[in-house]
């Protein structure tokens, strides 16, 4: 595992030198989890494609800046919901995507092979308002502004459904 | 580090969007740290959209970089090939844009402190000045021998028409915006402080109008001459510092702003083959 983050920061320190076959490799590496995991933030396709180039765009310009504190993938990540945001900020549509509420059923937690915790088990417990702060602002560590921008609702209410969220779960642990 | 894995099922689910919230945020957060996993993942991603975005950060990061001007109007929303086309302007650019602040600034200084008929030249002088800025501005925001984007501009299959429009409305602009800062610090402000306005506008458009018979640097000559020698004659004859500037050359402005309007639209052909060269 070590090998590979190292491999990350190898082809970043190459990036910043200019070498394209190096962000082409960081590309192949990242651009597919940072499409996925964008677009379970936002349901426009077409935006979601921009951001991932805005994104590696970024990253030709900026890899000098990096200065090997944290991994890679997180300083990527970082860079792509905040130029996701810069979007939608300027282009105010409704294209929030409405968390799925599924239940599953016991065979697909088996089948899944996922462990529940208590703490998962608190999370799945809330309203999918309150988990979606949760997951803007806890998970993906946003600001309160861009968590209101992310998911089209006012800054106040993100606090007050942060706080709600909160709330519930410290209920659901005890 | 870790030796948790997630199951092919899960991953194909997330990467569908069809994985629940709980789940997924636990998988996001195990995809940070687990290359095999993101590998894993990257096998179940659609690869058209991923293609798409490699081509578009191809061309980006082939383009330069865009300049200061560009990037500012770019972060202002503006479209990039207006933005482009403006930031290629050559009276856009910080040093004719300093100089037009420094030109007023001074006449201005000079109307604050000289006394008597001193202050009344002063004021003509930064009328003018301002009244003559944008023909300037436009003279060299287009045309041949000044624009370093002419000849491409030519070859472009956009309407030149746009391009004319577009820069002399930026120069226009920034003009009335410097001259109207520099007219707040004039002594006894009044209308006389903005009477350069409407004499700016009918200058300017019917610069633009001479620009589709003859060269735009020379049509923006011609204008600033004649303008100079009516304004510097009504002046002597009425010894009065804004004598050009009454009602009478407020009413002329106006019949050249809807004159050159005229004309123009009816001679837009021409900008299509390019301004006179």
């Amino acid at each position: 595992m070590t090998v590979r983050a190292d491999g990350d920061d190898m082809l970043l320190r190459a990036v910043a030198q200019g070498d394209r076959a190096a962000l082409e490799a960081l590309y192949r590496q990242h651009a597919p989890w940072l499409l996925v995991r964008l677009s379970r933030r936002c349901s426009d396709p077409g935006l979601v494609e921009e951001v991932v180039q805005d994104t590696f765009v970024a990253v030709w310009r900026g890899a000098g800046r990096y200065r090997g504190t944290g991994e890679v993938p997180a300083w990527i990540w970082g860079i792509g919901i905040r130029r996701l945001i810069d979007r939608l900020r300027r282009s105010p549509a409704p294209v929030v995507r409405q968390a799925p509420d599924t239940v599953l059923s016991a065979e697909d937690h088996v089948l899944l092979g996922v462990e529940h915790g208590d703490l998962g088990d608190a999370l799945g417990r809330l309203s999918p308002e309150l988990r979606a702060v949760m997951q803007a602002t806890v998970l993906d560590g946003l600001t309160t502004r861009e968590a209101a921008t992310l998911l089209g609702i006012p800054q106040g209410t993100v606090k007050t459904r942060a706080a709600r969220a909160r709330r519930e779960m410290r209920g659901a642990l005890a | 580090m870790t030796t948790w894995h997630a199951e092919p099922a899960a991953l194909a689910a997330y990467a569908d969007g069809a994985l629940d919230d709980v789940r997924a945020s636990s998988l996001e957060a195990h995809l940070m740290s687990c290359s095999a996993c993101r590998t894993a993942l990257a096998s179940a991603v659609p690869a058209a959209p991923l293609l798409r975005a490699w081509r578009g950060v191809t061309i980006a990061t082939v383009a330069p970089r865009p300049g200061l001007v560009e990037r500012v109007l770019l972060r202002a929303g503006v479209r990039d090939d207006v933005a482009r086309l403006l930031a290629a302007t050559p009276s856009l650019r910080v040093s004719w844009l300093l100089a037009e602040a420094l030109a007023l600034g001074f006449a201005a200084f000079a109307a604050n402190v000289a006394p008597g008929a001193g202050a009344d030249a002063a004021l003509f002088l930064f009328l003018v000045i301002a009244a003559l800025a944008p023909v300037a501005g436009v003279a060299a925001a287009f045309g041949p021998g000044l624009d370093p984007t002419y000849e491409v501009g030519i070859a472009a299959p956009m309407r030149s028409e746009r391009l004319l429009l577009v820069r002399s409305l930026a120069v226009l602009a920034t003009s009335l915006v410097i001259a109207g800062l520099a007219a707040i610090t004039l002594p006894g402000f009044d209308r006389a402080a903005i009477a350069w306005l409407l004499p700016a506008l009918g200058l300017c458009l019917t610069t633009i109008t001479l620009a589709t018979w003859i060269r735009p640097l020379v049509a923006a000559i011609v204008v600033a001459m004649t303008w100079l020698a009516v304004a510097a004659s009504v002046t002597a004859a009425r010894s009065d510092p804004v004598a050009a500037f009454r009602s009478g050359g407020q009413l002329l402005a106006v019949a050249l702003i809807v004159i050159s309007a005229l004309v123009l639209s009816r001679r837009r052909v021409v900008y299509e083959g390019g301004v006179a060269a």
